[in-house]
């Protein structure tokens, strides 16, 4: 029995050896690669649009945007979604150039800009419908990549059907909020924030919880937005965000409109006012000492620049 | 034997690994053809001198009409019969030929089509996060493209797409926009009482128009015995045409044509079948389904369920007419106006329910009497007392004097589960009962 394994094996290592030679003798080359459809990307023949993109983002700052639909830039494509409307794909772009890449590169400077802004920015024309009966307003992936949502609802002075009550709040709560709020967390991941923010409201913070919220239950207990209380990192940009896109009068206006008496969870006013006051300093000091910053300059210039957008 | 049984096995593997030929089944391999594939499709779509007559049948159901114009910078030229100004101002977006999993035509930016598909229920009346389960990306399978009829497949609602290459005449009659003529039929919605009519030749017919769902359905007499047919439409610049043909005898409609709208005298006029005729309006049914009226009242009983109604009585050509939406009962918002056949031995209910966040609950309301039904098919509600204490006057109090109305209800089934319920008097009043 023995024997006949070892007589066996031979043959086999033998057989082995004598195919392997000859199959060796056959050479393969990777040879002419054919063009392959997509690879590289869609292309198509460039229009107006992509010149001002190319002019105005991806030159100076090697930004791209892509207007054109392509399904799986989107995470969830089991949602239904439109491409934006070509009319709406500048006024929107500008827009954020104005009131967010033209304040940070004039107060911080374009390599400071150029490092950390996201590089790849996808826009759906619809918003993102979740089966909870929320609305999706925009989505960062790896600081690199910002999807923003609704672009064909977006109205600035200017463009037909613009109604100022209406839509002036809708860019600032919804695209620059948006885009403000990301572009924070990129910096936070860059470099954390001081351990005594997480501190200041630690007992407070809702989880998943907080879309049963709404905004001035959350100031009660000294967040700036619901969504602020869901975690340390959302509540420390969305700080970033209301403070910017506010500016510092509407800040604290709001800071100021808690009204007296405790919430439930048994804060008071002066707490939940101190406790976004000591946010703001600790985001401030972050911005100066981290950044080098100066986060007043930069939030006059935002506010600046949205007042002309409206 | 075992031995060189092996032997011989070796010796195949040998020979085997020797082999260096590389056939292949096809000559050209997947991404050249492919690439030439896509090539073909977008040739075809820009050589199309006149460009496309379109047809689009979403998901959800209904079919849309569009003209497409292709160039060869990724770059289409649309109508849509979705809207009069859809179809009188022409919009340019992109598309491109891509390689998915087939190829596909995608519409990459905005256009009309996308209408269908926009998941904001503002757009399209659909549902929210779908819309109407359109698609703007659709595969093209071989067997999809033939020289005058490109047939395609939407890739996320399975919605189609076919193209029909149009002529030099209709490229003209688009641009003149006829198409917008067409959709003159539209203004069927503001005729005021429920039942219009038709004659087209020898035969006249009810027409009964769902313009949501773009749906059509003609009602006839054969004789005595009542015949109905139903069918999608969408407009072309020759008119309204339909998905399938109504045969009935020897008149055949496809559609209709040169429709016209007179304002002053509020009615549509058309051709089809052969014949000229004009919509009027009718009081009462061409067929009167006499087992309704009853048969509305039993289901719930036997069901143990209830007739419920979101918008009230539609009075005149207004929804709502009475405003039962805005009814409240202390904090409590209103939920639905509710008819409970056998409410009790003696008497029905026929009352607004209000929801107070967490139940829904009834304050107030009235009880007729069961129904009389007529030999005509009607169903006639009397007064036989009430429930809580009314109000005296408003919404509930004006919804029960219609319900009271003595010429009493015709009660037109529309669906397995709805029915609308049309006063006999002048059939410009009537509530949807479901």
């Amino acid at each position: 029995m023995k024997i006949i394994i070892k007589h066996f094996s031979y043959y086999v290592v033998a057989a082995m050896l004598f195919s392997t030679t000859l199959t060796s003798c056959k050479e393969d080359s990777i040879g002419e690669v054919d063009d392959i459809p997509g690879l590289g990307g869609i292309d198509w023949v460039k229009g107006p649009i992509d010149q001002w993109i190319k002019d105005s983002l991806v030159t100076p700052y090697n930004i791209s945007a892509q207007y054109k639909w392509d399904q799986f830039e989107f995470g969830n494509i089991t949602k239904n979604l439109v491409p934006p409307d070509e009319t709406q794909v500048v006024p929107l772009l500008s827009t954020i150039k104005k009131a967010w890449t033209n304040p940070y590169v004039e107060e911080a400077g374009k390599v400071f800009y150029n490092k950390y802004s996201p590089k790849f920015f996808i826009l759906s024309g619809s918003n993102e419908y979740n089966s909870e009966g929320s609305i999706t307003l925009g989505t960062a992936e790896g600081g690199r990549k910002v999807i923003l949502y609704g672009v064909n609802l977006f109205k600035i002075k200017g463009m037909t059907g613009y109604d100022p009550g209406r839509d002036s709040s809708f860019v600032k709560d919804w695209f620059l909020h948006t885009i403000h709020h990301e572009f924070g967390h990129i910096l936070h991941q860059t470099v954390l924030y001081p351990v005594e923010y997480k501190n200041i409201s630690k007992s407070y913070y809702q989880g998943g919880n907080w879309i049963n919220w709404n905004d001035a239950d959350a100031r009660r207990d000294g967040f700036i937005t619901a969504y602020s209380s869901s975690a340390f990192d959302e509540d420390f940009v969305e700080m970033i965000a209301m403070m910017l896109t506010e500016g510092k009068v509407g800040f604290d206006k709001l800071v100021d409109s808690i009204p007296e008496g405790t919430s439930s969870h048994g804060v008071t006013k002066a707490q939940a006012q101190a406790a976004l006051r000591q946010k703001e300093a600790i985001i401030v000091a972050y911005y100066k000492n981290t950044w080098k910053i100066d986060f007043y300059s930069l939030q006059k210039r935002v506010r600046t620049s949205m007042n002309k957008l409206f | 034997m075992k031995r060189s049984f092996l032997y011989l096995l070796f010796l195949t593997t040998v020979f085997f690994s020797c082999e260096n030929s590389d056939d292949k089944v096809f000559e050209e391999s997947a991404d050249v053809r492919l690439n030439a594939a896509l090539a073909s499709y977008e040739k075809q779509l820009v050589e199309a001198p006149y460009g496309w007559n379109a047809v689009v049948y979403p998901g959800g159901g209904g079919s849309y009409g569009f003209y497409f114009k292709f160039d060869n910078k990724n770059r289409v030229t649309m109508l849509s019969d979705f809207s009069d100004a859809a179809a009188a101002k022409s919009k340019e977006s992109s598309y491109r030929l891509s390689a998915l999993q087939t190829p596909v035509l995608v519409f990459d930016t905005y256009s009309y089509l996308h209408v269908l598909a926009d998941p904001d229920e503002d757009v399209n009346n659909g549902v929210r996060g779908e819309g109407l389960k359109s698609d703007f990306e659709f595969s093209i399978f071989p067997d999809s493209v033939k020289t005058d009829v490109i047939t395609l497949v939407g890739r996320k609602n399975q919605s189609r797409l076919v193209l029909t290459k149009a002529s030099q005449a209709q490229a003209t009659a688009y641009a003149n926009g006829d198409m917008a003529k067409g959709l003159a039929f539209n203004n069927i919605a503001k005729y005021q009482p429920y039942f219009k009519r038709v004659t087209l030749g020898a035969n006249t017919y009810e027409i009964t128009v769902n313009q949501t769902t773009r749906s059509i359905k003609l009602t006839w007499l054969n004789g005595s015995t009542p015949k109905t047919f139903t069918t999608s439409y969408y407009f072309t610049p020759a008119g309204l045409a339909f998905v399938s043909p109504l045969v009935n005898g020897s008149q055949t409609i496809t559609g209709f044509s040169n429709i016209t709208w007179n304002a002053t005298t509020t009615q549509v006029g058309l051709s089809g079948g052969g014949a000229n005729g004009t919509i009027v309006s009718a009081i009462k049914p061409i067929s009167v389904d006499l087992a309704a009226a009853r048969r509305w009242w039993q289901s719930p009983i036997e069901s143990g369920g209830d007739w419920r109604s979101a918008t009230g009585f539609h009075v005149n050509g207004v929804d709502d007419a009475f405003k039962v939406a805005d009814l409240k009962s202390g904090e409590s918002i209103f939920a639905f106006y509710i008819y409970q056949p056998g409410a009790s031995s003696r008497n029905d209910l026929f009352a607004p329910i209000f929801y107070d966040g967490k139940n829904i609950f009834l304050d107030y309301g009235h009880a007729p009497a069961t129904p009389t039904f007529t030999a005509d098919g009607r169903a006639i509600f009397t007064d036989a007392g009430r429930y809580g204490t009314l109000p005296t006057s408003g919404p509930a109090i004006e919804s029960a004097k219609l319900l009271y109305d003595a010429s009493g209800f015709y009660l037109i089934q529309t669906s397995d589960e709805t029915y609308d319920m049309v006063s006999a008097k002048d059939a410009k009043s009537w509530i949807t009962w479901q």
